[in-house]
């Protein structure tokens, strides 16, 4: 008598129909905890470090100077301004200047006190900034009847030809202390 | 005669078994996109607000520099004097030819002091930057 091993077949699986939602769960985790944090900001160039500095003199025509104060006021030309208004100031200038060649564009000067809040100083360069969009976006709309960034590579750099944002931040002067 | 609805004799499943794939497919996704933040940041500050925002495009060429209250200087991990800026900033720049300094810059620091950090970001010849400032609604 033969004896032949027993051997008992039991379904042997792991269940797969929960996969599913396991991999939901890390995907939510993930999709939770994902930062894609883009950077915004004003973007300046700095001039390049030279020891001893050559002054140019400027047309007055030319410049617009932005004065912030220690306790936020604005002097636009000498003249006191609010804050929100140098856009709408600025404009009407930039415009008139947009068929000049380039040595002739308008310079927007910015200085601040050194005792002017960094707030204050980053309000009044965002508005001169906005001036320059504004125009450019206006000025483009005429020209090709679409906004400044629909505009392709070429289109952009004859706007930025015709409309340069030149701003210049100027040094506060030591005061004594 | 009894009159029988007649039913198709099709099977209404919607077949599950590629779902987990598909799952797997957008987890990898966003496993490969997440950046997890490396660098810690050790001082105080609030951004300021300003509506003429721009994109910073290439973040492979951005440092950041984090100014926060009390004046206190970060540069990518560690607190720098102002003094240091200028050094630690120009082997920065070696490295990366074209970097772009993010400022982030706390709202009630003195202009002074800022400008003070401009010359010597001017000295490391770290021409280009970026004053970081949050969207204004």
């Amino acid at each position: 008598m033969a004896f032949i091993k027993r051997r008992v077949l039991r379904s042997a699986e792991i269940p797969t129909a929960s996969q599913a939602d396991l991999a939901f769960l890390l995907l939510l985790f993930f999709l939770v905890s994902t930062v894609i944090d883009v950077d915004t900001g004003i973007g300046m160039t700095l001039p390049e470090y030279v020891e001893n500095v050559e002054t140019v003199e400027i047309s007055k025509d030319r410049m617009a100077s932005v004065l912030v104060n220690e306790t936020g006021d604005v002097l636009l030309d000498g003249q006191p301004i609010s804050l929100f208004q140098i856009t709408a100031t600025l404009k009407p200038r930039i415009q008139s200047k947009i068929e000049m060649p380039k040595n002739k564009k308008l310079i927007v000067s910015i200085k601040t006190d050194r005792k002017t809040v960094y707030n204050a100083y980053i309000q009044a360069l965002d508005q001169v900034k906005l001036a320059f969009f504004e125009v450019r976006d206006e000025y483009s709309n005429s020209r090709f009847g679409r906004k400044f960034i629909d505009l392709n590579e070429t289109e952009q750099n004859e706007m930025k030809e015709a409309v340069p944002i030149i701003i210049s931040i100027a040094e506060p002067e030591k005061v004594a202390q | 005669m009894k009159f029988e609805k007649r039913r198709a004799q099709v099977k209404l499943e919607i077949p599950t078994t590629s779902m987990p794939d598909i799952v797997f497919m957008l987890l990898m996704f966003f496993m490969i996109v997440t950046t997890l933040r490396e660098v810690t940041v050790l001082v105080d500050f609030s951004l300021p607000e300003a509506k003429a925002l721009e994109k910073i495009e290439n973040k492979r060429l951005v440092n950041y520099l984090w100014v926060g209250k009390g004046d206190k200087i970060q540069i990518s991990d560690s607190i720098a004097k102002l003094e240091d800026v200028q050094s630690i900033m120009y082997a920065k720049r070696q490295l990366l030819p074209n970097v772009i300094v993010s400022l982030r810059i706390d709202r009630d620091t003195n202009m002074g002091f800022v400008t003070d950090i401009q010359q010597e970001l001017r000295k490391a010849y770290c021409l280009r930057i970026n004053y970081s400032a949050n969207v204004k609604i």
